[in-house]
């Protein structure tokens, strides 16, 4: 294919994307330079570095910071090990593989806000856990800023493992069977299967979920926003804090919110960089 | 050997069976909680039986009003009117096959009458339902000694004439103040995404998949990049541009203009902020990153040869692409337009900061349904069932897809 008829072709979508990705991002940057707020969008000032300067000495942003990052290294691994037990089971299962399947991706499939909203109802007044945990420890179970973060990782997990597990499903597939039948030939027992077969032929896609659900750990804001609302924001993520500092009615510094998505995106891009350097490496070399 | 073997089967069972109770357990309490009266669902200990058979809560969550009032239309009369025409349909259909000869064709058309005469009598306009009447007993009419009156046809016969009726009725619904708005914004917002997004990713994936300049290259880490940055960094910025290009279009005078085709449903009054356009636009770019990336992976299993033999034969690019490739590229199509469903429906943050009262559905409840009290525990319940069970059934419907999907992206990707 020739240069002009590939341009041809991708046009449209690098339109899209530089004008409503690139376009942004750099706004992101003026933006974060500038003192603006909800309620005067017309007028930014300059203020040179004063919003970061702002956001370093805010402990509330440290304290998302915090949570945040915990977040992501209490969901991450338990999804991936969690996500490849499942798959492993549903490999070997053949009766009933489809009806398993649609249970178990039920919680990838539901819209985000739901699951939390459906997780609520568990945990609330009348709900069936709340009244378990009362029967059991005989005290009433009550959501409160201290337990409102646990409940957010057991949500959470329910709802991205099947991510995982859908994904190692689709690439326990491919391995070859010869490769299984010469490990139990050798007398392999199903751990040493397991590191010597099984998870060198998943390896990519290893890294590939993690990647994915560490990025989307990172910027979860669905779920917590409706965990925590404008109650309990101790248990607030960098991106929920972020757009309550930048659009609170009345008092939203749009400035300083641009400032924090900046940092955040600073802080992403420090565990990607290497990442996508390789990718891009791997495109290269496909190309020559 | 064998019992050992039926006893790990039998655990694989069991186990998969505890873990398929964890995924939908959460689910299936709401469902419960929806169809149960509001007095019990506050108690201490659940009442775990004693249901709510009318569906009360779905009926105070869809319509804030009574469904009947003012001679409204309400999605109540156009569910009554789906049931009462396939019904018809249906015994029709059985008529027909023992062998009927073509009389009960009328009695149908009675049951019909009869229906929206009912329907009359709920105060709904007479004139557009009179005109519907005689279009069905013509069409009934005229299929009456035909061959092709066998229920298959009359089957899709209902379904079409449910769907003419339907959208000369929308309009009115849609002008009804309710929950039912922000379905409506959901399926638009949904369905156009899906298409735009679909298409120019199709495209750029297909060329950025044969072209071998390092371009191609750049755009595709770009858009990883892209596609690991979080939402707030763009929507913020799309909440400022989006407000700079509303104050242009309104001091130009631009918003006021009439367009021609797409005025009619979709576009009140041209804006971006507060408005299905701008949360189309939002979404059709963050979803591109991932859409070039899928769709290219999918390309890539297509054989050059395949359209380089239709270049042979003197087909141009273009042609090749549309004749030869689309055909074998529906899977991909669809296990991404799976995705794009996933992210289109369930947005929250766009929608939220980007459109105030023009709320999708994930908004809508969420806004909705905050308070305490036990109603709106129900309310919030129905809601939960009714926004989820639709797009639920879907996925598990092209479940294949989206696992060939997921694996053809993920495994080169």
């Amino acid at each position: 294919m020739n240069k002009r008829t590939f341009w041809g072709f991708t046009v449209p979508s690098v339109a899209v994307m530089l004008s409503l990705m690139v376009v942004p991002l750099v706004a992101t940057i003026w933006l974060g330079f500038q003192r603006l707020t909800l309620r005067d969008l017309q007028n930014p000032e300059y203020i040179g570095l004063q919003n970061y300067r702002d956001l370093l000495s805010d402990p509330e942003f440290w304290a998302a910071a915090r949570w945040t990052i915990l977040l992501v290294v209490l969901v991450v691994p338990i999804q991936m090990i969690l996500g490849l037990s499942i798959a492993l089971l549903l490999d070997r299962v053949t009766r009933g593989r489809s009806f398993y399947m649609a249970a178990l991706l039920t919680p990838f499939i539901v819209t985000p806000v739901v699951g939390s909203l459906v997780y609520k109802d568990l945990f609330d007044r009348g709900g069936l856990l709340s009244w378990l945990y009362e029967v059991v420890f005989d005290s009433a179970f009550e959501v409160t800023a201290d337990n409102v973060r646990w409940l957010i990782v057991i949500q959470l997990v329910w709802a991205v493992t099947p991510f995982a597990m859908i994904t190692f499903f689709a690439g326990l597939q491919t391995l070859p069977e010869e490769r299984v039948e010469a490990a139990q030939i050798d007398g392999a027992g199903f751990w040493r299967q397991l590191w010597h077969v099984t998870l060198p032929h998943l390896r990519t896609l290893l890294l590939f979920v993690a990647l994915i659900s560490i990025m989307d750990m990172y910027r979860v804001y669905d779920q917590v926003f409706v965990w925590t609302g404008n109650r309990f924001t101790d248990a607030h993520t960098l991106a929920v804090y972020n757009v309550r500092t930048a659009t609170a009615f009345d008092i939203g510094r749009v400035g300083k919110g641009n400032a924090m998505s900046i940092l955040t995106v600073i802080g992403i891009f420090v565990v990607l960089i290497p990442f996508l350097y390789r990718s891009y490496k791997d495109q290269i070399e496909e190309r020559t | 050997m064998r019992t050992s073997s039926t006893l790990s089967r039998f655990g694989l069972h069991l186990t998969l069976m505890v873990l398929v109770v964890w995924s939908i357990l959460p689910f299936v309490w709401t469902m419960q909680t929806s169809i149960k009266f509001t007095r019990d669902v506050a108690s201490k200990e659940p009442v775990l039986w004693g249901y709510d058979t009318t569906g009360n809560a779905y009926r105070n969550f869809w319509l804030d009003s009574d469904p009947f009032e003012d001679g409204e239309a309400s999605l109540w009369n156009v569910l009554w009117y789906v049931v009462a025409v396939v019904a018809v349909m249906a015994f029709f259909g059985l008529m027909n096959r023992r062998g009927g000869d073509g009389r009960p064709w009328f009695l149908g058309y009675l049951v019909v009458m009869g229906a929206h005469l009912l329907w009359i009598a709920d105060g709904i306009r007479f004139w557009p339902v009179a005109w519907y009447l005689v279009l069905v007993g013509v069409i009934a009419y005229l299929m009456r000694t035909r061959e092709e009156w066998n229920p298959k046809n009359w089957f899709i016969g209902g379904v079409m004439l449910t769907l003419w009726y339907g959208l000369w009725r929308f309009p009115k619904i849609w002008e009804t103040e309710s929950t039912y708005e922000f379905l409506i914004n959901s399926i638009v917002v949904t369905v156009l995404t899906m298409l735009i997004s679909l298409t120019i990713g199709l495209l750029a994936g297909y060329g950025l998949a044969r072209y071998t300049g390092v371009s191609g290259a750049v755009i595709l880490i770009i858009a990883l990049g892209f596609r690991a940055l979080p939402r707030t960094a763009f929507v913020l910025p799309y909440f400022f541009g989006a407000n700079r290009v509303d104050q242009w279009l309104r001091d130009s005078g631009l918003s006021d203009w009439d367009f021609p085709v797409i005025d009619f449903p979709f576009i009140d009054e041209l804006q971006i902020l507060d408005s299905r356009l701008g949360i189309v636009l939002a979404l059709v770019a963050v979803n591109q990153p991932f859409t070039i990336w899928m769709f290219r992976s999918f390309f890539m299993d297509v054989p050059k040869e395949l359209e380089e033999a239709a270049m042979m034969d003197g087909a141009t690019r273009v042609q090749a692409f549309r004749k030869i490739i689309i055909p074998v590229m529906w899977p991909a199509i669809i296990a991404t337009g799976l995705f794009t469903l996933l992210l289109a429906y369930n947005e929250y943050l766009f929608v939220r900061v980007l459109a105030p009262t023009e709320w999708t559905l994930p908004v809508a409840i969420v806004s909705l349904t905050g308070g305490e009290s036990s109603r709106t525990i129900t309310e919030a319940a129905a809601a939960s069932v009714s926004i989820t069970l639709p797009i639920v059934l879907v996925i598990i419907l092209f479940q294949k897809h989206l696992v060939k999907g997921l694996g053809a992206g993920a495994v080169k990707g």
